[in-house]
């Protein structure tokens, strides 16, 4: 923390002529100006800006995903005498890629109740099986993928199943992506142990992997379940 | 669940998870419980008659909701206390964002296909 | 092996693309070579091209803007001299030409100009208006400035090798398709916007934490300059609008690489879909643009009228309340396009709505002037002249809000001559203005102000003899983008418009003459003070150049105008007590950024001429970039007490001279 200027004696009191309700001083909260990362103390903990800044960064992905899902539910009716929903979905195979996809979204909180406790052990554990349980659904889903174009209902057959595969090869995309930060962030704690910058990075990952579950539970709702309604 | 009113906190676990390993792993369990059974309910619904029929995707979209939000609470610990406001004000934002291009650009298309010929018609038109 | 590149890429056959690619390869070739032969490379490896610092970053950004502005002005000369010549005549650019060309200017203007310049200018000013070190993650904002680089560089790369797209700067499927589209000009286009676009997100994120969450001890979010609250406004509509580009271009991208259905004609593509998206984007990002130019204005309109901002609560509402009505909005750009009357009534009235709070803007920055001693020093002058042009052109939009309005005038020049009117009278004036009220704050030597009115003015003619008349053959039905036509009643219009170019061109030079001359004669224009206008907001608190660490001590805020309120403090006691120096920790130079966009340029290339190989490659080599650079144990670099005390300790002797002068004026 650096110290500021003293005050000089001669100055007086300070007249704020935009001071939203606050009291006579311009000050927040009844004198208490040491509130970090609300704007009055000073600069925010590292973390605290880390943490945020990845945020934003998740919800401007959720904007994107949106408009994917925008897509798909305009197109969703244009099969061009392809197949559809009902025809090509696998309720088992769904269900079998939300369970692991919510398993490994509670193995990565166990993985950080472990890092909060500084354990390496448990930390490396939770993580390889977030790990692992992320790996079966992208399996999974390619699997699916390779049958469905094998079968004549690629990503060229309608304009249903490009947007179908856009937005859940989007997401597919995402863990992927997430599978491999896994196994780079799994290489730094154990090379370097619990650092701070480490334990941000660990942070923003756990904050990625709940979020990709949040879109997957917002696709399968609405790409899956409604689309076999059709 | 105790905060300290003057420090800001980072969304996630870093700093909600300041209680102890067992109440840690309590909460995410709770989280998973209800997810479970959010998701049971959503197959459930979608792939039997316990619903009227029209009402499904309704009855989906609500149980989806009701999971996302388990989740934002659960293992996201977003919370409404003053000390996270400016991690739910950028959520509320952005939810704000999603849901008007959605219903902008549903709007505005089912406008336009419903005045306008479909284009492989104006196409076959063109030949 | 090179995919679809062959010698034939090459415009051999064409001369006007051959001679002006080989012309800029030889400018470039040339300092490059004058660089390193001056023995340059490792001051500009060491100082700019791998530093963190904003300022730096900010400079960088800016000087991208001019010389993309400078490629944009020429294509607008192209288009203007082939409308001159080219009444009952072909003129001197073929169509496949001059589609390139309008294409061109408008990709390069919007991506490559203005945004770099806007942002640019937030990342000089922001946190040094915030009274704080850096932005939240200097690393991350290296890596958006080289990014940004590699679109415009993609875009260049097209002059000579290849072709660029023929769709306009907005690619319309199914023109944009790969069955219309055939060549490698929308590929171009789709991936330089795909590369620079996340340079730009990644920004937006930066900023919006930083405003946020960094700020000097004591700035309440009332007590942030305007400047800041517009800059807040703009990032967060980046956050939410780029995504949006990102996917549309991506589903384009598909339709062109894959074989995808989104936005073709067959098999139930939906190539409205496209346009409404694009424009769900294309509507903020005129106000991503915009935003920071009012809060340029509100700073230097506050500074040159010696008064504070007038009505700041009302300008901070009307400023947020952008963010959320400028996504109800989009449809206003295709009215004509098949949408029902209720729907284009419910868009028009809300476009109107947007107009209504530029309106609380405008009157706020007249009673900023009202009762204040006015200095009509250059930066004044671009805001006047964006009083005037901005509102000609806020009003000519407002006439096109009106759907039955519209569907006369969409697509003429008319239009062309609207958003020209907003985009020049708001952002590229209010680029000029930022760029001559900060210059000194960033190379310690004002800009000569001679030369500074004489452009302005140049500009300002010019800019009204040029579109004036596109309004009025707009309003004659003269459409947008015509390579030629046989209209006997618009030709002495297009051909008084080529004269305002002329205009133009003189403006440009005397910009070009204003920087020569300013740097020759530095020494006498030089700022000692660090305030050389007497400035109200932080950033003027400290010397100029500003150093490194930009604050020697955070300053502590009591109120707004904190500059204004420290300035007076000292005056009125007549002391400036020496703060207790502490080391300061700054993040270290990394060429990450550099390195990353370098990849990112081979991926881009390699995907648009179908060489897998090497994208596969350039991907694998931006991931091991990535890897490399999060190995790494040390993040910072300290500045010791002694060093800060010694750094600022100059800048307070000259500062104590000046309130020895002053003190019985001001007192």
């Amino acid at each position: 923390m650096s110290t500021t200027e003293a005050l000089p004696q001669a100055y007086g009191r300070v007249i704020d002529p935009y001071s939203l309700g606050r009291d006579r001083r311009g000050d927040a909260g009844g004198g208490r100006i040491y509130v970090t990362g609300r704007g009055e103390g000073g600069p925010a903990s590292r973390r605290v800006i880390v943490g945020f800044g990845f945020w934003i960064f998740l919800l401007s992905d959720i904007v994107m995903f949106s408009v994917f899902f925008a897509a798909h539910a305009v197109l969703q009716t244009e099969t061009a005498g392809g197949p559809s929903g009902r025809e090509l979905f696998n309720p088992s195979h769904i269900a079998i890629e939300t369970a692991c996809l919510l398993a490994s979204s509670f193995t990565c909180g166990m993985a950080a109740v472990a890092i909060e406790a500084r354990s390496q052990a448990w930390t490396q554990v939770s993580l390889l099986i977030t790990g692992l349980l992320g790996l079966a659904f992208v399996v999974l889903e390619a699997g699916d993928f390779a049958t469905m174009i094998r079968e004549g209902a690629g990503p060229d057959r309608s304009a249903f199943l490009s947007s179908f595969f856009a937005v859940v090869g989007l997401h597919g995309l995402h863990v992927s992506a997430g599978l491999l930060w896994l196994g780079t962030m799994m290489a730094q704690v154990f090379v370097k142990g619990f650092r701070p910058d480490i334990l941000h990075r660990l942070l923003c990952f756990n904050l990625f992997w709940h979020v990709l579950d949040i879109i997957w539970v917002a696709l399968f709702t609405l790409v899956y379940l409604v689309g076999a309604l059709r | 669940m105790s905060y300290d009113w003057n420090v800001d906190v980072a969304p996630g676990f870093m700093d909600a998870t300041r209680r102890s390993v067992r109440q840690g792993i309590t909460s995410y369990l709770i989280g998973l419980a209800l997810a479970v059974a959010l998701t049971a309910a959503s197959f459930y619904v979608a792939y039997t008659n316990l619903v009227w029929a029209p009402g499904i995707p309704i009855a989906l979209a609500a149980l989806g909701i009701a999971q996302i939000g388990v989740h934002i609470v659960f293992f996201l610990h977003m919370t409404t206390a003053p000390d996270n406001t400016n991690n739910a004000l950028a959520l509320a934002l952005g939810v704000v964002i999603v849901a008007l291009i959605m219903i902008g650009s549903l709007w505005i298309m089912a406008n336009l296909n419903q005045r306008m010929m479909p284009m492989d018609q104006i196409m076959q038109m063109q030949r | 092996m090179l995919g679809k590149l062959t010698l034939q890429a090459i415009p051999f056959d064409h001369p006007v693309p051959l001679f002006a690619g080989s012309f800029v390869v030889l400018v470039v070739l040339c300092v490059v070579v004058w660089i390193a032969l001056k023995g340059y490379v490792p001051y500009l490896w060491r100082e700019w091209i791998t530093s963190v610092d904003h300022k730096r970053i900010g400079v960088m950004y800016v000087l991208l803007a001019c010389l993309m502005m400078l490629r944009g002005f020429i294509d607008a000369i192209m288009m203007r001299s082939q409308q001159t010549f080219a009444f009952h005549a072909a003129g001197y650019l073929p169509p496949e030409h001059f589609d390139q060309i309008f294409s061109a200017h408008g990709t390069i203007m919007i991506f490559f100009a203005a945004m770099p310049f806007m942002i640019g200018l937030m990342n000089f000013a922001v946190p040094l208006q915030l009274g704080v070190r850096d932005v939240a993650f200097p690393t991350l904002n290296n890596t958006s400035f080289w990014l940004t680089c590699v679109g415009a560089l993609l875009i260049n790369v097209s002059l000579l090798v290849g072709e660029f797209a023929r769709t306009g700067w907005i690619p319309y499927p199914p023109l944009s398709e790969l069955t219309y589209s055939p060549g490698v000009g929308v590929d171009y286009y789709l991936w330089s916007l795909l590369i620079s676009g996340v340079g730009t997100l990644l920004t937006g994120i930066n900023f919006v934490t930083t405003i946020l969450k960094i700020r000097a001890p004591g700035m309440s979010y009332t007590r942030m300059p305007m400047f800041c609250w517009t800059a807040l406004a703009s990032n967060l509509l980046i956050v939410a609008a780029f995504p949006i580009l990102t996917a549309t271009l991506a589903m384009l991208t598909l339709d062109r690489y894959l074989g995808f259905h989104f936005f073709s004609n067959e098999a139930g593509g939906n190539p409205m879909m496209f346009v409404n998206l694009i424009w769900a984007w294309g509507h903020p990002e005129v106000y991503i643009l915009v935003l920071p130019a009012f809060g340029i204005f509100a700073e230097v309109i506050s500074t040159f009228s010696n008064r504070p901002l007038f009505g700041y609560r009302s300008m901070v509402i009307a400023t947020m309340a952008f963010v959320i009505v400028t996504y109800t909005v989009w449809l206003h750009h295709f009215f004509t396009m098949g949408a029902g009357a209720d729907v284009n009534g419910i868009f028009g009235i809300a476009t109107t709505i947007i107009g209504l709070i530029t309106g609380v803007k405008v009157f706020n920055w007249l009673f900023t002037m009202y009762g204040g001693r006015i200095v009509f020093a250059s930066p004044m002058l671009w805001s006047i002249g964006f009083l005037v042009t901005f509102c000609i052109g806020g009003v000519t939009g407002m006439l096109l809000a009106v759907p039955p309005a519209d569907f006369l005038v969409h697509n003429s020049t008319f239009l062309v001559a609207h958003f020209h009117n907003v985009i020049i009278g708001g952002v590229i004036f209010a680029g000029f203005a930022g760029l001559t009220y900060w210059f000194p704050k960033a190379f310690g030597f004002r800009l000569d102000e001679g030369w500074g009115k004489t452009a302005f003015w140049l500009t300002l003619i010019g800019f009204y003899v040029v579109f004036v008349p596109l309004y009025i053959t707009g309003l004659q039905g003269m459409p947008r983008r015509m390579q030629h036509y046989d209209f006997a009643l618009w030709h002495p219009w297009i051909v008084a418009a080529a004269f305002g170019i002329v205009l133009l061109f003189c403006a440009m030079v005397c910009q070009v003459i204003q920087l020569r001359v300013s740097i020759r004669h530095r020494d006498e224009l030089r700022d000692d003070t660090g305030d050389p206008w007497n400035g109200r907001s932080l950033e003027w608190a400290t010397a100029s150049p500003a150093p490194a660490f930009n604050f020697a001590v955070l300053p502590r805020v009591h109120g707004a105008e904190p500059y204004w309120e420290i300035k007076r403090r000292a005056i009125e006691t007549q002391q400036t007590a020496e703060p207790q120096y502490e080391p300061i920790e700054l993040s270290r130079n990394s060429p990450v950024g550099v390195i990353t966009a370098f990849f990112a340029f081979f991926v881009g290339f390699a995907m648009i001429w179908h060489i897998w190989w090497m994208a596969i490659l350039g991907v694998v080599g931006a991931y091991a970039a990535f890897v490399w650079f999060a190995w790494r144990d040390v993040e910072d670099y300290t500045i010791s007490a002694a060093e800060v005390a010694q750094l600022d300790r100059a800048r307070r002797r000259v500062h104590e001279e000046w309130l020895t002068q002053h003190a019985r004026e001001l007192a």
